[in-house]
């Protein structure tokens, strides 16, 4: 008998191997209702979907409007400049 | 709705298919379904259920990576909030008892690498292997208890990954398929790993001078 074969009988003597009893249900749920990690209730999936939502459309619009901003400043700084003498 | 049906269906044959084919635990009930989409609403009584009709099956995976008992337990905890935080995961094609094997193995094979990391060796007394299995009564009087940590002993002398594949190849039994579906690795990286271990386990018990007789 080689050392697998008899390794492989001692493993199949552990295989009749009381397991300790364990109840994690308590703990797990304490843990589970305590800690931060919940799953969200519909009003907060909710309000996340509509932050995002809002992030997605704020962001394009963003953009644009400094776009927009960058293209009209030449001639609204021009506008500015010929009625300065008025301010002043 | 109609595709709900199918798809619970569908469900519910692979389930059927799947529990023919495979050796299932005990533990691998038809009802889990019901209360997995309940935990998923937000039912805490149905996790409960769910802890309360594996935790046992857990528990046994479990002891195979720790014998104290206070880290025995810890780890089956770690699993069930692992197992709840991604339970939107888990899409029912296999039994979740199969489904919960593999975070065991995937928690337990976290807690050997962070003890390998802090370089926590586990004693091996070779006298103490050799006496226990090389005198006669051995074989016939050896316990399942002291057998069991007679091996946990010995494969805790390896590297967690050696350990891993023997642990689930000799104490779990596991084919490749299986150790492949525990650990998330290839099939081919299975049979590397496991011929790699083997020849490290001979190695180490004949270098040890440990003679098993059985």
């Amino acid at each position: 008998m080689n050392w697998e074969e008899k390794v492989e009988r001692l493993a199949a003597r552990a295989q009749a191997e009381q397991t300790p009893h364990v109840d994690v249900t308590q703990s797990v749920l304490h843990l589970l209702t305590a800690g931060p990690a919940q799953p969200l209730t519909v009003a907060e999936r909710f309000w996340m979907w509509l932050a995002a939502a809002a992030s997605a459309v704020a962001v394009p619009a963003g953009t644009v409007a400094l776009i927009l901003y960058t293209r009209s400043a030449g001639p609204l700084n021009e506008i500015v400049e010929a009625i300065s003498w008025a301010v002043q | 709705m109609i595709r709900a049906a199918i798809a619970e269906c569908v469900r519910a044959l692979a389930q059927s298919v799947y529990a023919q084919n495979q050796d299932l635990p005990a533990d691998s009930r038809p009802d889990d379904w019901e209360d997995i989409e309940r935990t998923r609403g937000g039912d805490p009584e149905a996790y409960r259920r769910l802890i309360e009709r594996h935790q046992d099956y857990v528990a046994r995976l479990l002891w195979r990576f720790s014998r104290d008992r206070r880290v025995h337990e810890e780890l089956v905890q770690d699993v069930f909030v692992e197992a709840y935080l991604s339970l939107r995961g888990y899409n029912g094609r296999a039994p979740l008892a199969h489904w919960l094997a593999r975070i065991a193995t995937r928690v337990g094979y976290r807690y050997w690498k962070e003890k390998a990391r802090r370089r926590e060796v586990e004693p091996f007394d070779v006298e103490k292997w050799d006496a226990a299995v090389s005198d006669g009564h051995a074989a016939a009087a050896l316990e399942p208890d002291d057998a069991g940590a007679l091996l946990h002993q010995i494969l805790a002398q390896m590297s967690p990954r050696d350990r891993l594949v023997l642990t689930l190849r000799y104490l779990e039994q596991c084919d490749v398929i299986e150790t492949a579906r525990r650990t998330g690795w290839t099939k081919t990286m299975v049979k590397v790993q496991t011929m790699r271990a083997r020849n490290r386990l001979r190695k180490l018990i004949e270098q040890g001078g440990t003679e098993l007789v059985l």
